[in-house]
């Protein structure tokens, strides 16, 4: 099969695309480990071989199942190996894949269906696919086949579309056979202009957008942000003996980049958490040389660091206090020096390192990480800080969905705390001189919305900059600071200009609060509303004996609101008074992607937070 | 894993190997090594045991590794199958008697005891035992216990807990009974008779391929004593039982029979039968039992059947319950404990007799702790049967006991190994406590 597939393919006339990079690897490493996954108790090993075996073998099942070039594969479902293999696969086929939140209830389902509508639809159990079969039947008749991966609970379905994946395989072995070599015609006809999947936005203010990302799209954002040697600590880009913990929803164009496309450019395997919930076990269990993850999950890393070493007895905390001082100070040095070690940083690490780092970092299973990255959302520079001290490398960087998230990057020994850090080398990156608004022009930047050419049109500017939204400023002449997102900045009523999103983040470095928005657009003052963590303050309010029934109750609590209230007083020490908390509401409910309060990546909808809980804002300006 | 990382396992071979870090398996040979160089009697390793068991160390430890197999077996029965049993002494009797019925010399014949006449039990020929080798009768004295073990099984099983421990006592009695009635096979009640001598021979020829009882060179190689050469015969059978033992435990039947011990009926319910695998575990106890207990007696050369009484049995409960019941390692912990011990004291005690002889450094606390004689009121007796105040070391070690048993019991129930356990996972954790 490869052999004829090089045959009647000259590698350089073909355009390149994850498919044919998966090919490559294939060919060049078939025993090497490209993906594990977790079943059982066991990780169970994908060889690049096996891989793209099953990737050619879902691709013939597509072709069986009717895909033409430019269709849609959706794919619902939380990461596992079939995500890739699918995504690959419909790559492969000058297909689209199109990838959904899990968490996406039905109503968006629908909506995506009817927006995308998709030919085939992958729902990886019975939770996804009674989503799917639950949509209104004019709308989702574009879908000829739903493949499911677990057959658990299908037992008495009798939707004739649906097909078990073990089946869906066996229909494309069946076609290989019949037609072998059809996928590799369709590869070696790729255009570099084939739309290569739809990524949709989160949606903080409307119904979610799908960004059109081609083949050179992917390739520049490969090419830039996975293989670009400045990046990483010691010029060593990631290759095929890196590890990589897969946990995010790979529909994200994050983990999008970080896992699947980091695979098919530098062979770097992928681990599959089994979920969310294991991916602390995981990690332990992965060592990650490579490690992306957004704010939040930095930020639970962090609150754990602190709860469990208040814990630990008092010997152990002698030594976690120790452990905090010297992270303090070396993490404090390192950003003095554009996140290298100084000489006395290194002193203080090789004291540190054998005592607390190396323990630490191996219980949070970063103790082999070499390079890390947050990003997706503002992160507060302490928690960055804190993990540079326990010697995990981290860099924070910036990008969109709608530019392949290619923007700026933090560089290896030219970090700076606080920035998203340096545009990429080559591409074009300006602020609007009116707004300040960041704008890019570069071979990452997608090609439109799907189906959505007027809203394609309002995020250009006349001379064909992508309008990031997001509001900048230079830091050094050579950094870039975002201050917020262009619709979320508050003007008081005083007329004053306040970026909300410090504040919230700079509130959220507490263990104690999950979610904080901050309101005051045209009022006298800023308030905020706060969300508590259930389980830190749970916790406190065990250890204080105040005795709570429901996470409502808990944070009706006076002692809570007094809890919180010292959290805001640290937060408005540190800015401007006109920047400064007067009131705020404690939220009576955990928010909920469900609920229309979160979008499926956790950022608050500011709209319908206001629809929500309007009468609470206006309690505090009553 | 190839490329350092002990918790990610893509097999499960991997994932049940007996050590699964290269820290473990280090640790593993390293310990073979220095019970390699103990027997040969290295300098600085034999140092330690000599300082706490005198010069003649080697007896007791070697004395102890067939008690070991032993405290395996039990372990197997009431550790992993979660049986309470006391009738672990009747066991190596069973093993021990078979051994000797098939290994020992018919022709000896001890001096008869009035009572065995009067009741008419010796009207027999002499003591039965057809002197074939040590390759016939250490397998069948497993065999001959595992088979007793089955016998008891269907009785065993049938009830649960404190009264599995009474119907197990009763067997040592029905033991200690038949030794009485049956001195062609347990020789004389007091002083017993001889057991077959740790030699391999091929079949009954004079002169044996291998002697294990006399001093002498091995293979042409090293020049070993006696002892030594016993040492390391027992430490290699020792060595693979603990291996079968660690095994059993990753197996599908040792899963089962961790099953019937954590629930016995939500095991059933799962679908392991719940009878076959508590006479399973009733066999293979029992069938360490038996090796152990046939390979006892023939090291110490000679038993009498009241060696196989309660006691036996208390001991092995109490080799669990301060090793760690449930683990191999805490088994052989325990075993060393409890059986060393003693000796430790008494080792201590002529150490301390020296002191006061030779007038050494030590003599004032020899002269508080010894009583020699009326007059001095020290605790310890040095007299050999002492009941009452002050006790001999015997009935010192007795004492020690309980107090350990109760103390273990209120304080560290997992034993031994449930204390290496905190330790181990107290540095797991650091710098955290969970």
């Amino acid at each position: 099969m490869a052999a004829t597939m090089l045959e009647s393919v000259s590698p350089k006339a073909e355009t390149m695309t994850v498919a044919s990079l998966a090919r490559d690897w294939s060919e060049r490493a078939p025993k090497q480990v490209a993906m594990r996954e977790k079943d059982f108790g066991i990780w169970h090993e994908y060889t690049w071989a096996k891989t793209w075996d099953l990737i050619e073998t879902a691709a013939h099942g597509l072709l069986a199942s009717g895909i033409q070039v430019g269709d849609r594969v959706a794919i619902h479902s939380e990461d596992r190996p079939e995500w890739v293999i699918l995504d690959l696969a419909a790559v492969a086929l000058r297909g689209v894949a199109v990838g959904l939140y899990p968490t996406n209830p039905t109503a968006e389902v629908e909506y995506l269906v009817s927006d995308c509508s998709p030919r085939v639809f992958f729902a990886e159990d019975q939770e996804q696919a009674d989503k799917v079969l639950a949509v209104d039947p004019t709308i989702s008749s574009c879908i000829e086949r739903i493949i499911y991966v677990e057959p658990r609970g299908f037992g008495d379905y009798r939707d004739q579309r649906l097909i078990f994946w073990d089946d869906f395989l066996a229909l494309g072995r069946a076609h290989r056979e019949a037609n072998p070599g059809a996928v590799a015609e369709l590869m070696a006809a790729a255009q570099p202009d084939d739309i290569m999947t739809l990524v949709y936005t989160s949606g903080t203010t409307g119904p979610p957008k799908g960004a059109m990302l081609t083949n050179t799209n992917a390739g520049f954002a490969m090419q830039k942000i996975v293989s670009e040697p400045e990046r990483f600590p010691d010029r060593r880009v990631p290759g095929p003996d890196d590890l990589i913990v897969t946990y995010l929803p790979l529909c994200h164009v994050a983990e999008r980049i970080f896992s699947t496309w980091t695979l098919c450019i530098s062979g770097a395997s992928l681990n599959f958490a089994e979920s969310i919930d294991t991916v602390t076990i995981n990690l332990r269990e992965i060592q990650p040389t490579v490690f992306f993850a957004v704010p939040r999950i930095w930020e639970r890393l962090h609150a754990s660091v602190f709860i469990r070493g208040n814990d630990a007895s008092p010997f152990k905390k002698l030594f976690f206090r120790l452990g905090l001082a010297l992270a303090s100070r070396i993490g404090a040095a390192k950003v003095a020096n554009g996140g290298e070690h100084t000489a006395k940083s290194r002193l203080l690490a090789m004291i540190g390192e054998p005592l607390v780092f190396r323990a630490m970092r191996e219980r949070l299973g970063l103790r082999r990480c070499r390079y890390s990255a947050s990003g997706a959302a503002a992160i507060a520079p302490e928690v960055l800080q804190f993990f540079m001290g326990i010697g995990v490398p981290v860099f924070e960087l910036y990008g969109m969905t709608e530019n392949s998230a290619v923007a700026t990057c933090n560089m290896a020994g030219r970090l700076k705390l606080g920035t998203v850090g340096e545009p990429y080398a080559g591409i074009g990156l300006r602020l609007d001189p009116e707004n300040n608004e960041i704008q890019t022009k570069h071979d990452g930047v997608f090609k439109g919305y799907w189906n959505k050419p007027e809203q394609t049109a309002e995020t250009f500017t006349e001379d064909g900059w992508l309008m990031t939204g997001d509001v900048g400023e230079w830091v050094d002449g050579t950094h870039i600071k975002i201050v917020d997102r262009i619709k979320h900045i508050i003007i008081t009523s005083g007329g004053k200009n306040i970026s909300p999103s410090e504040i919230e983040n700079s509130l959220k470095t507490s263990v104690f609060v999950k979610e904080a928005m901050v309101v005051g657009d045209g009022r006298k003052f800023l308030s905020a509303l706060i969300g508590i963590e259930l389980e830190t303050v749970g916790n406190w309010a065990l250890r204080n004996n105040i005795p709570y029934t429901t996470y409502r109750d808990l944070s009706e609590k006076p002692e809570v609101i007094e809890l919180v209230q010292s959290v805001v007083n640290e937060t408005n020490e540190k800015f401007a008074r006109v920047e400064n908390i007067r009131e705020f509401r404690l939220l009576p409910k955990e928010l909920d992607h469900e609920d229309g309060e979160l979008t499926a990546t956790q950022k608050i909808k500011r709209s319908s937070m206001m629809d929500m809980f309007g009468e609470l804002v206006e309690s505090m300006y009553a | 894993m190839a490329f350092n990382r002990p918790m990610l396992r893509t097999s499960y071979q991997e994932d049940t190997a007996i050590f699964p870090t290269y820290f473990q398996k280090g640790a593993a040979s390293l310990f073979f090594v220095v019970l390699i160089l103990l027997g040969l009697g290295a300098p600085i390793v034999s140092s330690i045991p000599s300082f706490f068991l005198g010069s003649t160390w080697i007896n007791p430890i070697t004395n102890m590794l067939p008690l070991a197999i032993a405290a395996l077996g039990i372990n197997i029965l009431v550790g992993v199958t979660g049986q309470v049993s006391l009738g672990h002494a009747f066991f190596m009797g069973v093993g021990a008697y078979t051994a000797v019925a098939l290994g020992g010399n018919g022709d000896e014949w001890q001096a008869c005891v009035p009572f065995h006449q009067e009741l008419g039990l010796l009207e027999q020929e002499g003591q039965c035992g057809l002197g074939l080798p040590i390759w016939i009768w250490l397998p069948f004295s497993g065999i001959g216990a595992a088979l007793a073990g089955i016998i008891v099984a269907p009785a065993a099983v049938k009830v649960r807990g404190l009264y599995l421990a009474i119907v197990t006592v009763g067997l040592v009695f029905i033991g200690l009974h038949l030794g009485r009635m049956l001195p062609s096979i347990a020789g004389d009640f007091e002083s017993g008779r001889k057991w077959p001598k740790l030699d391999f021979r091929l079949w009954k020829e004079e002169t044996p391929l291998v002697s294990f009882t006399e001093d002498g060179k091995w293979f042409g190689l090293i020049h070993l004593t006696e002892e030594q050469k016993q040492y390391f015969l027992l430490i290699m059978i020792l060595g693979a039982f603990m291996l079968f033992a660690k095994n059993l435990v990753r197996s599908r039947t040792g899963r089962a029979l961790q099953a019937i011990r954590d629930r016995d009926i939500a095991a059933e319910v799962m679908g392991v039968p719940e009878f076959n695998y508590k006479r399973l575990g009733f066999a293979i106890s029992s069938f360490y039992a038996g090796i152990g207990g046939a390979l006892w007696a023939s090291y110490n050369g000679r038993m009498a059947p009241v060696n196989w009484s309660l006691f036996l049995s208390v001991d092995f409960i109490a080799i669990l319950l301060i090793g760690g019941a449930g683990t191999v390692a805490g088994t052989i912990l325990g075993t060393i404990f409890v059986e060393l011990t003693p000796e430790v004291v008494k080792t201590f005690t002529e150490w301390l007799g020296e002191q006061t002889a030779s007038n050494g450094p030590v003599a004032w606390l020899a002269n508080i702790l010894l009583t020699e004689g009326s007059g001095d009121f020290g605790p310890i007796s040095t007299g050999t049967v002492a009941l009452g105040w002050p006790m001999s070391v015997f009935y010192w070690n007795l004492v020690i006991y309980g107090v350990l048993i109760i103390a273990f019991l209120i304080f560290e129930p997992m034993g031994l190994y449930g204390i290496w356990v905190k330790v181990r996972n107290y540095w797991k954790r650091w710098p955290f406590s969970y």
